[in-house]
């Protein structure tokens, strides 16, 4: 039993495991390093403007799409749970959904549209459909997050006089900081791995870091793209390291 | 069956939940294992049912040794605290459950399965789910399914604690009543006095992984053999000895406040310089008794008064001692403050324990 | 103070009305017209792109796909089991540990993955090379570029969809019903098939059915590890869409896909509450 489950473990990491040690080889072909390691492809990888350019404009999505679907959801979570809203299951239910929805469909149906719209090719079209793709775990986070937070602390403050809106400055945000925290991780995690929906509605002047290196791996293959999608990996611990400090598996089952 | 224990014990990590419990249950016997929780009670249940293993000791059933015997190997019935009916089978289901396990056909698992419910009452109930019974309901399922197998022996954990005091009461009744007549040698688990004393022929009460006392219900509430089961079955005074000597065929024990209380000899009263109790029950103390009406009499001062409806509780002063006494209403009724009485008891009534 | 609710509602709600519901509201539009070299033939609704689905050549496509998604569900959900059961039986610390590193594949990028199957995969990849080291085979073996190699890199990738769920099943299970059957006779492989299995089946169809769709809908892996010999519906769709310009039919994928999900969504819920009440002899 142990060692079948030893196995799995290890088919589980292959992959990303293989792919971090093969980007220290020295060689200009894929050949696991065993003795002599080298940066040269990260150097390589650094250099290579497409992909420099692939991951700011990554990163920066992320980040914009992360923050819009953050504060969206905050708000929107916010409606859901201090009113009393008719349809509020429905609603939450709809701000979910688009989990059920394949990222090919979404890829299909978002391509026609900004096309339609004049918007292809444009990083407010590629925002737009990033925030729709994070939100349902924005919003289910935020919604969790925000039923946890005592409703009669937000009374407390608006006896003593302040507008709803101070109040959730001052109260409501810093007591959910964590639920918001946890949600700008994931989101910003989540649009920066996403790619089967990208490649769909973007051109090469719009390509993401995954994009980009899907489309070097059907050009030519060198270890510089084992370098880059270490860095990816390492984006990605780091990303899981900071949702891990700001207490996001405190919340996980026995 | 019979069932014996023989030293067992029982660790997890460094905590030993049971550290060297031998105890003997005769073939159709109800036997409680009384205590407080953490007492270890729960653990020697699952450790005869073969949840846990023993780390030493061993465990025989009906003289044969099952130790190391699989839980499924045992033949016996184990009811949880709570009822851990299979919530995806039905009320029938369940209780055929273990009659399916041993292969049996399926005219006579119908039959018996029918016969169990009856048993139980719940006749009307074999197509419900679990989740749609009451809880009084659903321990009734829980035994029947124990009892329908005719298990060798029956552990019941802790059975009633989830139920009111009610039901409670009505289903101590009914549980020794179906014991009685099936003359099934049963372990019963509790932390209720009242529950042990109600139902059993012998207790064991037990304190952090060991047994203090087995006997019956009025051995351990009249002849506690220490005082944490004294204090433990009930409501009990505690005076301290300074000295105990023996005089005739009794004996004599002195407080440090200098009174002089005869006591009825019994075996393990001699002190040899361990410090000594003497313990008397709240009830055995009797109020304005006359002189020579019993062995000890002493002038008290009445410092407060207790209403509890059919007891009146009091506390007395004789001297520097203060006793807790329980009368009936009727008597309490003539207390108050600053009254004085003349309190009296029998040598027998107090028993002499030792710190161990 | 009912209107401030709505108020906060509002902005995401028209934020996904816009990005979300009109955009394949759209395409399904699309699908019901003819496309043209001029442009999409606004005028006539037709029902010939989803004729067209039905082509030999395409429903070949979308047979190869459901063949290798249900492959991959099915190896999923006999690996599942063994690996929920060891961790749920682990020390409760260690325990989020492991279900991270089942997590993994999630957190990267499915490109970076399926790069790494490649590299494990290919003719000269890790795999051949070492087997071929230890005399273990002579000629190297075609994991990749067919739908194996797909499948070997789908199994891993959705792992998580069918263990999470299962896991959290196990975890809540009330281990008094496992020693209450033990004590009425059951000895531990029936105690897991009539306890353990029956209560933890409707979390597992639920982990199946996303796990499914999932694979059904897969793009990355199938396009880097398939290669030719194994297009499926999600490649078909790019071609299509993005390659052919053929947005009509693209939609018409869309729709077939979203249809076939939401589908295979609802059968698995009906399925799994019917699993609930699994009880089988009548008294």
């Amino acid at each position: 039993m142990r060692a079948f489950n030893a196995a799995m473990i290890v088919v589980m990491l292959a992959p990303i495991v293989l792919v971090v040690w093969i980007s220290f080889t020295p060689e200009a072909f894929f050949r696991v390093p065993l003795d002599s390691f080298s940066l040269r492809w990260y150097r390589e990888a650094l250099s290579y403007p497409d992909f420099v350019n692939a991951f700011v404009l990554s990163a920066k999505l992320a980040a914009l799409a992360a923050l819009m679907a953050t504060a969206l959801s905050f708000f929107a979570a916010y409606g859901l749970v201090r009113y009393r809203l008719a349809g509020r299951g429905f609603l939450l239910g709809f701000f979910t959904s688009p989990l059920v929805v394949p990222a090919v469909v979404f890829g299909i149906a978002m391509l026609q549209f900004v096309n339609r719209i004049g918007l292809y090719n444009d990083l407010t079209g590629l925002l737009f459909a990033h925030v729709v793709v994070v939100t349902p775990y924005a919003i289910r986070t935020l919604h969790a997050t925000l039923q946890a937070v005592p409703e009669e602390m937000e009374w407390a403050a608006m006896v003593l006089g302040a507008t709803r809106l101070r109040m959730l400055g001052r109260v409501t945000v810093p007591l959910a900081a964590r639920g918001i925290v946890t949600a700008f991780l994931f989101c910003f995690l989540l649009s920066f791995s996403e790619v089967t929906m990208t490649i769909f509605m973007t051109g090469p002047a719009l390509q993401t870091l995954p994009v980009r290196i899907y489309n070097y791996l059907t050009d030519r293959i060198d270890p510089t793209v084992a370098a880059v999608s270490s860095l990816v990996v390492l984006v990605s611990l780091c990303l899981v390291f900071l949702a891990n400090l700001a207490g996001a598996f405190k919340r996980l089952p026995r | 069956m019979s069932l014996e224990i023989e030293g067992l014990e029982k660790h997890f990590g460094d905590v030993r939940a049971v550290a060297g419990v031998d105890l003997a249950v005769g073939h159709g016997e109800f036997f409680t294992l009384l205590g407080p929780s953490g007492c270890g009670k729960t653990t020697i249940l699952r450790v005869i049912a073969g949840i846990y293993p023993a780390d030493r000791g061993r465990v025989r059933l009906g003289g044969v040794d099952v130790t190391e015997a699989p839980i499924h190997a045992r033949n016996m019935a184990l009811v949880f605290q709570n009822y851990a009916l299979f919530p995806h089978l039905t009320v029938f289901e369940n209780v055929a459950f273990g009659l399916r396990m041993r292969r049996l056909a399926r005219e006579e698992i119908r039959r018996r399965g029918r016969e169990a419910l009856e048993l139980v009452r719940l006749g009307t109930l074999a197509e419900r789910y679990p989740d749609q019974l009451s809880g009084g309901q659903q321990q009734r399922v829980s035994l029947a399914r124990a009892l329908v197998i005719r298990p060798d022996l029956l552990l019941l954990d802790e059975p009633l604690s989830n139920l009111d005091a009610r039901l409670r009461e009505e289903m101590r009744g009914e549980i020794r009543e179906l014991q009685r007549r099936l003359g099934v040698t049963t372990v019963l688990v509790t932390h209720d006095i009242q529950e042990a004393f109600a139902m059993s022929d012998r207790v064991a009460v037990l304190e952090a992984g060991r047994i203090l006392q087995t006997g019956r219900p009025a051995e351990l509430y009249l002849s506690p053999a220490s005082r944490f089961v004294a204090n433990f079955v009930g409501p009990t005074n505690e005076v301290a000895l300074a000295a105990i000597r023996t005089v005739g065929d009794g004996t004599l024990a002195t407080t440090s406040g200098g009174l002089a209380i005869k006591v009825a000899a019994r075996p393990g009263t001699d002190a040899g310089g361990k410090a000594a109790w003497l313990m008397i029950r709240p009830e055995n103390l009797r109020l304005f008794v006359a002189e020579g009406e019993t062995d000890n009499r002493y002038e008290a001062l009445v410092e407060d008064v207790v209403y509890l409806g059919a007891a009146t509780s009091c506390r007395l002063a004789i001297g520097d001692l203060r006793l807790m006494a329980a009368v009936p209403s009727t008597i309490g009724a003539r207390l108050a403050p600053g009254v004085r009485v003349a309190v009296g008891w029998s040598a027998e009534d107090g028993v002499i324990g030792h710190d161990r | 103070m009912e209107r401030a609710g709505w108020l906060f509602v509002l902005p995401l709600a028209l934020v996904l009305a816009t990005g979300y519901v009109w955009p394949l509201f759209q395409a399904g539009v699309n699908s019901f017209h003819l496309n043209t070299p001029e442009g999409i033939d606004l005028g006539h609704w037709t029902d010939a792109n989803y004729a067209k689905l039905l082509d030999p050549l395409y429903q070949s496509i979308l047979e190869r796909t459901l063949r290798i998604s249900l492959i991959v569900s099915a190896i999923t959900a006999v690996l599942a089991y063994p690996v929920a059961f060891f961790i749920v039986r682990l020390k409760p610390k260690v325990q989020p540990w492991l279900i991270l590193v089942y997590v993994s594949p999630w957190l990267v990028n499915t490109v970076v993955k399926s790069f790494g199957w490649s590299l494990l995969l290919r003719s000269n990849g890790v795999i051949n090379t070492t087997l071929q080291h230890l005399g273990l085979i002579d000629a190297p073996l075609h994991l990749m570029l067919n739908e194996t190699g797909v499948i070997i890199a789908l199994v891993p990738g959705h792992f998580m969809f069918v263990l999470l769920p299962l896991w959290a099943a196990a975890s809540g299970l009330d281990p008094n019903l496992k020693w209450a059957a033990g004590t009425l006779g059951a000895p531990p492989w029936q105690i897991f098939l009539r306890v353990t299995l029956p209560l933890t089946l409707p979390s597992l169809i639920a982990g199946l059915v996303i796990n499914f769709t999932m694979n059904m809908t897969a793009f990355a892996a199938p396009a880097i590890l398939g290669g030719v010999r194994a297009r499926t519906v999600s490649f078909l769709a790019f071609q299509v869409n993005l390659e052919q310009l053929n947005w009509p039919l693209g939609g018409a994928i869309a729709v077939g896909l979203l249809v076939f999900t939401l589908a295979v969504v609802w059968s698995g819920q009906r399925l799994a509450f019917l699993a609930v009440r699994s009880g089988r002899t009548r008294p």
